[in-house]
């Protein structure tokens, strides 16, 4: 008998929260037979990456996820045999009365934030609370043996590679995108927060002596884009150069298709949790705009990930990067960096290959999850 | 109650309406400004222990316990006996019940302690919030700073490394803050 998962998505912002537990569900039923509940308490914010959704119903079907809306007031509803609260979220007190209810106790996991900090092998798979006899249990995603490890589909690394070495493939694809990159011009992404470094870096782009092809997702950097360029509006299909640098705005576009987008360019700035995985798997050179916390605590978990990437790269390569980095995420200034990174750019965008292709020998989130249920039945 | 944020040793919290000793507890700030408390706790009823997670604001049910002054009377191998102030009673603690502030005990010590007690069996102690420690080992000032600001290790009689002030010398007397894993403080006045 096939497993049921209840999976609870509450979008706090952003797209993080939908766009990590929608791969997950998938995952879970196409590659571990899983049947899959997910409840998402805002469905517009889903429909942005999944565009069949229809907001108005409250059960749905996509891609063998059943898919529900979490409704204020609460139905009542039998509990899974798996229960995942994706990023701390709290659960419907009905629903945990029906999870203490169940003849077989349900197994109860917190599923948490990413982290390349060290404590986190030590909370991983740990106990919680207990409530009415079902015990909670925390699940971290992570970098290191010892973690939950990261969202990877079966295949996903051979067909990224296969499709970087289909210049038609990629081709194809970005003109179904409306992109035309100049020969030899670098071809770039930017997904990122607000980011007062990006007017200094979007001006050293524009000077260099190769061409840049920056490509915009819609999303919250679009303010920042559009001071630089000093126009009034920019929307999607837009598309402007400045000496060096041709600006064009994409479409927020579905997971798939973003991971293309990854795959075709040379470097892709991202943010947050879900494309931050995403752009390390596209096995390219990246830039990551965290999650901003209060106190700085961010600024811990940056260079707990930047200790564990930059590892192996040579002194000057890590310097560079770290620079780079540090400079995106305090609001720094970007040129000297950047202009450091491009000297040694071959070093670190083998790295980023290697990086990728080491992260993809642990266990994948999803089937960790799923060792960790069989285990504790 | 207290909330998962509020979990010091020493604590006591009933789990299944079985008290559990709060031997360590490890604050993290987790994602978007969450947080989890990781403890060590053992049962005090059974002996056995056990690691948990707690969000910042999970709810606990804390046990109400006596307090009585203490002093460190003794060390015995990993037996840590110390004597109520008040009644000269002797009461002895191994080194995992005191693992929190075990880096800032010492033999000869004379700080009065709060000693933490269940249904009459002392299960912990607690520091002052500050102590004062001699400084067993130290560099020389490297930089010649005065302000404070410039940090170097040091070393306390027991071994316990923490870091003091550049200007800190070998037998000075520091004052230590015993909160949160302790931290030096300043220089003691003398």
């Amino acid at each position: 008998m096939k497993a049921r998962w209840d999976i609870f998505c509450s979008v706090v912002d952003n797209y993080g929260d939908i766009g990590v537990t929608w791969r997950l569900a998938r995952q879970l039923v196409v590659e571990h037979a899983c049947e899959v509940r997910l409840w998402v308490d805002d469905l517009r914010a889903f429909e942005r990456m999944c565009p069949e959704i229809d907001v108005q119903r409250d059960q749905q079907w996509q891609e063998g996820v059943e898919v529900r809306q979490w409704p204020a007031q609460w139905r009542d509803t039998p509990s899974a045999d798996v229960v995942i609260a994706a990023f701390a979220c709290q659960l419907p007190p009905e629903y945990m009365e029906a999870m203490a209810a169940c003849e077989r106790t349900p197994l109860w996991m917190n599923l948490d934030y990413l982290s390349a900090e060290d404590w986190v092998v030590g909370c991983h798979r740990l106990p919680s609370v207990k409530f009415k006899g079902v015990q909670k249990y925390f699940f971290f995603p992570g970098f290191r043996p010892g973690t939950g490890g990261l969202l990877r589909e079966a295949g996903l690394l051979e067909q990224r590679q296969a499709f970087q070495h289909d210049g038609a493939a990629q081709q194809y694809f970005l003109q179904t995108l409306g992109v035309f990159p100049a020969a030899g011009a670098r071809l770039m992404s930017l997904f990122a927060y607000e980011n007062a470094a990006l007017a200094g870096w979007l001006d050293v782009l524009a000077t260099d002596g190769r061409a840049t092809h920056l490509l915009v997702p819609e999303g919250r950097i679009l303010g920042d884009v559009q001071r630089w360029l000093g126009v009034d509006g920019l929307a999607a299909g837009d598309v402007h150069q400045r000496d060096a640098l041709t600006v064009q705005v994409l479409p927020f576009v579905r997971q798939e298709q973003y991971d293309r987008l990854l795959w075709c360019c040379d470097f892709n700035a991202v943010r947050g949790e879900d494309s931050f995985v995403r752009a390390q798997w596209a096995g390219r050179p990246l830039l990551w705009h965290i999650y901003r916390q209060d106190e700085d605590i961010h600024l811990d978990k940056l260079d707990a990930f930047l200790a564990l990437y930059t590892a192996a790269l040579s002194p000057a390569a890590k310097a560079a990067l770290v620079a780079l980095w540090q400079a995106w995420n305090a609001d720094g200034e970007m040129a000297q960096p950047w202009k450091m990174l491009l000297e040694h750019w071959p070093e670190v965008s083998a790295h980023a290959e290697t990086w990728c292709l080491e992260q993809g020998l642990q266990a994948d989130l999803a089937t960790a999850l799923v060792q960790f249920y069989e285990s504790w039945i | 109650m207290k909330t998962g944020k509020e979990l010091k040793p020493g604590t006591v919290i009933k789990l299944e309406n079985d008290p559990w000793l709060v031997q360590k507890a490890e604050f993290t700030k987790s994602g978007r400004n969450s947080a989890i408390m990781k403890t060590k706790l053992k049962n005090l009823l059974t002996g056995y222990k056990t690691e948990i997670v707690y969000s910042a604001d999970d709810k606990l049910e804390d046990v109400i316990l006596d307090r009585k002054e203490a002093t460190l009377s003794f060390i015995s191998g990993d037996t840590y006996t110390f004597m109520d102030t008040t009644d000269y009673t002797m009461y002895e603690l191994n080194a995992e019940d005191i693992e929190a502030v075990l880096p800032f005990i010492e033999e000869g010590m004379e700080d009065v302690c709060e000693a933490i007690f269940f249904e009459e069996r002392l299960v912990s102690v607690e520091l002052p919030t500050t102590i004062v420690r001699k400084v067993a080992y130290t560099e020389g000032s490297a930089r010649g700073d005065t302000s404070g600001k410039v940090m170097k290790p040091a070393k306390l009689a027991n071994g316990t490394e923490l870091q003091v002030a550049d200007f800190i010398e070998i037998d000075d007397m520091i004052e230590i803050d015993t909160r949160e894993g302790g931290s030096y403080k300043g220089r003691a006045k003398k």
